[in-house]
């Protein structure tokens, strides 16, 4: 109690009836006043262990403790601590902006008197003073997902929890709704506790992550150490066709850390882009090779993803052919599935 | 328990208000039902004008002065039915549309949540009884009409023994079809569940016609038809207890036991649709 722990959960595992183990073990603790993005393809886990979390789903086994209550004792007391924002838009529509808020407002049991203010401080926050007082059937997408939003904090939750938020948002939509977030971070005293597919949302906006792959916490971390395990950025240089062998003469460029080359175009490893360019292009004059292009890939959570698991990621899920591949290189295999 | 249960019943009257369609038809139907059923149906002119014949009538119709006093009575039963019908689609279109999902992830109660659709759902079903015996009253009135012609002088025993036995009529219907919207995910396994109880409730109830000529069987089950106990209360009270054989808190008393059982029923199927998986 009263720990800086926002959130923790020790080997939490779900199992549906059925059969279906949606969450095989996860442990994580989320400190007070983070951001925590929780990160996976689709069905790897992620809406069953929020929904654990938010007391709407029973664990099978383990322990969950959210703002320092259990949620399989203190369900009720969990409840009035949390705010939800879920994947689907879940406002009433004949209902106004505001009053779906004031809705809000009284499950939580807040009376007129202090809902009001802080009903008007979210809808300035949030862009909807000129909306409040129409119908929410007649919003936008995102004027839906910022009203969610606000009616998730209407009882000024210690702990947010976004269920893929921006599903289904145009990117505009979507970099706008992360404005809010970093807005809410900055002015409310709140922690968030989100899931996403979406890679790049995580990279900028959450200081932890953690990825989750059929059940699993595979790697937790910040974006940079989680990025670090791959090793840095990589340079690829295409060169004509006819060209020797240039391993040797990339591998001795100082600050290379490994090449390897697939045909015409060589994929050179090292800790930082910068200033390794122009004397890898040296190098290959020195040997009378002109280069025909380079470019410089950045470490990404995709190519986090890809070295933790053996298979891309994508936004879908996977595809049946990389899923195929990736189990003849004994990626999925190894999970015994 | 009071606000969260205040915003909740606000929000259904929200939804209500905002549907005109929805409040005119809901109390229109029963108006026509008096209007058209009752002035065109008259089973007393199948009964020839001769003295034997007409108290014959006055006993197949448990006292009532003509056929439309016994039928506007019986219309009670069936509006409390059709009423109800919709009792339960509120909750399914709740669940389909996750607003549900967030009403159980807050702190309110279960048994608040349900609380709130039985309350509103209840008065929907009790506002058409009292327009439809409000009407009937009136067309006694009017020359050419008619109308609800009540026989007995009523005292206050009487007046709350007819009160009770309209709302404990609709608690027993509303609980009914609320307990199917908690069962069913969709809308189509609700109503299909719903029409096939829906006339066999109404047809073995002595609502719109005299049962002495049916079977003993059918008389059985009419007997405690939940519609028959009700409207048993107020015939009793209109029309005098000559062709009863319990004083009307008798028939009450099993009224109340229905409302009670297909109260807990559906409590029990809501908390079920809204306890943690």
């Amino acid at each position: 109690m009263g720990s800086a722990e926002a959130i923790r959960t020790e080997n939490l595992a779900k199992t549906f009836p059925g059969g279906v183990e949606a969450v095989r073990d996860v442990s994580l603790a989320v400190q007070e006043g983070e951001i925590y993005g929780f990160l996976g393809p689709n069905g790897a886990g992620k809406t069953t262990t929020v929904s654990m979390l938010t007391t709407l789903v029973r664990p099978t086994r383990g322990r969950a403790m959210v703002a320092g209550l259990d949620v399989v004792q203190s369900p009720r007391e969990v409840r009035q601590e949390i705010g939800l924002v879920f994947q689907d838009s879940t406002a009433d529509g004949e209902l106004t902006g505001r009053e779906n808020m004031e809705l809000a407002g009284g499950l939580f049991g807040m009376n007129r008197s202090e809902c009001r203010p802080r009903i008007e401080e979210l809808l300035t926050r949030m862009d909807l003073v000129d909306a409040a007082d129409r119908r929410v059937k007649g919003y936008s997408g995102g004027m839906k997902r910022r009203l969610e939003l606000a009616v998730a904090m209407v009882h000024t939750p210690k702990i947010l929890f976004l269920d893929e938020p921006t599903i289904g948002l145009d990117p505009q939509g979507r970099a706008g709704f992360w404005r809010y977030i970093s807005q809410l971070r900055r002015e409310q005293k709140v922690t968030i506790f989100m899931t996403t597919h979406y890679l790049d949302e995580v990279e900028n906006l959450c200081d932890r992550i953690a990825i989750i792959d059929h059940g699993d916490i595979i790697a937790t971390g910040t974006s940079d150490s989680l990025k670090e395990r791959v090793g840095g950025d990589v340079v690829e240089l295409r060169v004509p066709a006819t060209s020797p062998d240039l391993t040797t003469t990339l591998g001795a460029v100082p600050g290379v850390r490994e090449v390897s080359r697939d045909g015409a175009v060589y994929q050179v490893r090292c800790p930082r882009a910068e200033g390794i360019v122009s004397p890898l292009v040296r190098a290959c004059d020195a040997q009378g090779v002109t280069i025909e292009g380079v470019t410089v890939q950045r470490p990404s959570l995709d190519r986090v993803f890809l070295a933790l698991t053996g298979k891309a990621y994508r936004e879908e899920g996977y595809d049946d052919g990389r899923a195929a591949q990736a189990s003849a290189f004994g990626g999925r295999a190894r999970r015994g599935r | 328990m009071f606000l969260p249960l205040r915003s909740l019943l606000k929000r259904e009257y929200l939804r209500w208000v905002r549907a005109p369609t929805w409040i005119v038809a809901g109390l229109l139907s029963p108006i026509l039902y008096l209007l058209l059923f009752g002035q065109a149906f008259d089973l007393g002119k199948l009964v020839p004008p001769v003295p034997a014949a007409q108290t014959g009538l006055t006993a197949a119709l448990l006292g009532a002065p003509n056929y439309f006093s016994y039928f506007a009575v019986g219309m009670v039963g069936l509006v409390a039915v059709t009423s109800a019908l919709f009792a339960g689609t509120g909750v399914i279109f709740d669940k389909q549309l996750g607003i549900l999902q967030r009403t159980i992830a807050t702190p309110v109660r279960r048994s608040t949540i349900f609380l709130s659709s039985l309350i509103f759902r209840g008065l929907l079903v009790v506002l058409p009884i009292f327009i439809v015996l409000g009407l009937a009253l009136g067309f006694a009135q009017i020359p050419g009409l008619a109308g609800l012609t009540v026989t007995q002088t009523i005292g206050a025993t009487g007046i709350v023994e007819v009160l009770v036995a309209i709302f404990v009529l609709a608690i027993a219907f509303t609980s009914l079809f609320l307990a199917f919207g908690f069962l069913f995910a969709r809308v189509e396994s609700y109503f299909a569940v719903v029409n096939l109880l829906n006339l066999p409730i109404l047809f073995t109830s002595n609502a719109l016609y005299p049962y002495g000529t049916s079977p003993q069987w059918i008389q059985n089950i009419t007997a405690y038809n939940p519609i028959s106990l009700a409207v048993d209360v107020m015939r009793e009270n209109f029309f005098g207890s000559t062709y009863y054989a319990h004083p009307a808190y008798v028939y009450l008393g099993g009224l109340v036991v229905w409302a009670a059982a297909l109260g807990v029923m559906a409590l029990l199927l809501a908390s079920r649709a809204l306890r943690t998986k």
